[in-house]
């Protein structure tokens, strides 16, 4: 009696198939494109600006209860692209353990600590088969002592990069292409150009231009470290910076 | 392994006495970026292709050769997200072994502990067929259903019995290699690699070759497709 492959369960739980693939991890990634929803992420000189789609499919709806960006720390922030309910689960323990880190070691958490921690723990979800992975792409931004503003992006398989502009979820390959272009000759982007490149490539993307309060915009900066979730007036105040521009 | 009279790993023979999960893991393995190693005669070089998916992600947040022991290096072909799990945890073995002996691990000893965690998890698990599903459940030890690691490691050393490079594969078994390579392209390479190399090779001539030998392959897969 053979089990795994040849019994069929490769698709059912995370055990490798006759190619070496990971079925499970696959379809947790196409999870995350079934949300519906695009992010983008940008790193500029001295700042990192996060931007996503706010649908609220109902009008009943409390519009302040639906959120993707999460704080993290105080200084940490994650925006989670996927599945919502696998998200709160994620930045549960995440805030956890940036809180554990911050009493055991007696200083903050760093970003590129705190996503390979997420990315650690997602890879544990491909190997044991109790759990099945997350179906959320996490992209955790803050500045970092040494190394200034960053940005991460974990996705389900348990892999994490540092990022200069990245993307997830629906139209995450039309956003990389656009990005690419922009940041070919790795320009240094002050805070409002991070943050109106961002806007404006979710806008090319997902060819609609935005009223302020169908996204959801965050940021952290080198001069002000603390990462913030910008109000629906200064995202109105970039959306026209980058309507006159165009 | 459970309790359970019917407990069984997901790794588990098949009827001509294979272990498809482990094939399976050396297939990933193969598909994953060509990584070498060389053994000269007085030190080791492990090199690898380092291509990230887009030229947005920060090329220094990337790191694929990463160090054991100061002495210990290693790098991997296949998932990196399971060489990270590796990498973790025979740090960890290193540091126990020197605070017991007070010093520095051998790089056969290091390899063998390393090895027993991959075989580890070739055998452990209680996966419990029922009904036609496969159930997986936790055992009384928190074990559960584990499949094999989808990575093959180049362990790249030099203790007092000179330069030594051994690779470990996803079955938990090793060998030491004079040169070596993984991942794809594997046969051009080792073929390049098997003219190439002499007993008393430097270690500046084995880096040379290293990177000669990565660059073939890059440029042999330009060829078959231009």
């Amino acid at each position: 009696m053979s089990r795994g492959s040849g019994g069929g369960y490769d698709r059912h739980i995370t055990i490798f198939s006759p190619e070496g693939r990971l079925f499970q991890v696959e379809y947790a990634f196409k999870a995350v494109k079934a949300s519906g929803i695009t992010s983008i992420g940008v790193r500029g000189k001295d700042s990192v600006c996060v931007v996503t789609q706010k649908k609220v499919p109902d009008k009943l709806l409390d519009q302040t209860s639906v959120t993707h960006l999460f704080p993290i720390t105080k200084f940490l922030g994650l925006l989670a692209t996927g599945m919502t309910a696998d998200a709160r689960t994620l930045v549960q323990q995440a805030r956890n353990e940036a809180a554990e880190f911050r009493f055991r070691y007696g200083y903050e958490m760093p970003v590129d600590v705190l996503a390979r921690w997420i990315a650690d723990k997602s890879q544990v979800y491909t190997q044991h088969a109790y759990m099945r992975p997350l179906g959320v792409v996490a992209m955790i931004l803050g500045i970092d002592d040494e190394n200034g503003p960053r940005l991460f992006k974990c996705d389900p398989a348990g892999h994490f990069f540092g990022h200069k502009a990245t993307s997830a979820g629906l139209k995450e390959q039309e956003a990389i292409n656009f990005l690419e272009k922009k940041m070919k000759n790795d320009p240094a982007f002050s805070y409002d150009e991070t943050v109106q490149t961002a806007i404006s490539a979710l806008q090319s993307v997902l060819q609609e231009d935005f009223k302020p309060n169908e996204i959801e915009v965050g940021v952290v900066r080198t001069d002000s470290p603390a990462f913030r979730v910008l109000s629906t007036e200064e995202i109105d105040e970039h959306l026209t910076a980058i309507s006159e521009r165009d | 392994m459970g309790d359970s009279q019917y407990s069984f790993s997901l790794t588990t023979f098949s009827p001509s006495g294979k272990l498809v999960q482990i094939e399976h893991a050396l297939t990933a393995v193969g598909s994953g970026q060509t990584s070498l190693g060389i053994k000269a005669a007085n030190g080791v070089v492990i090199a690898t292709e380092k291509k990230l998916p887009s030229i947005l992600v920060d090329e220094a947040s990337v790191q694929k050769i990463q160090v054991l022991t100061p002495n210990i290096g290693v790098v991997y072909s296949g998932m990196g997200p399971d060489s990270r799990v590796l990498v973790r945890k025979s740090r960890k073995q290193a540091e126990q072994y020197h605070r017991l002996y007070k010093e520095s691990i051998p790089v056969t000893q290091l390899v063998r502990e390393t090895a027993a965690v991959m075989q580890e998890f070739t055998q452990s698990g209680s996966g419990r067929p029922m009904l036609g599903w496969l159930q997986t459940i936790l055992d009384f030890n928190g074990n559960c259903g584990v499949r094999p690691f989808g990575v093959s490691l180049l362990v790249a050393g030099f203790d007092d019995n000179g330069p030594q490079l051994y690779q470990v594969d996803p079955s938990g078994s090793y060998f030491s290699w004079k040169a070596s390579a993984m991942g794809k392209n594997v046969s051009n390479a080792k073929t390049f690699l098997e003219k190439r190399y002499t007993d008393d090779m430097e270690l500046d001539d084995a880096v040379h070759t290293a990177i000669l030998t990565l660059k073939e392959g890059y440029m042999h897969l330009k060829l078959l497709f231009f």
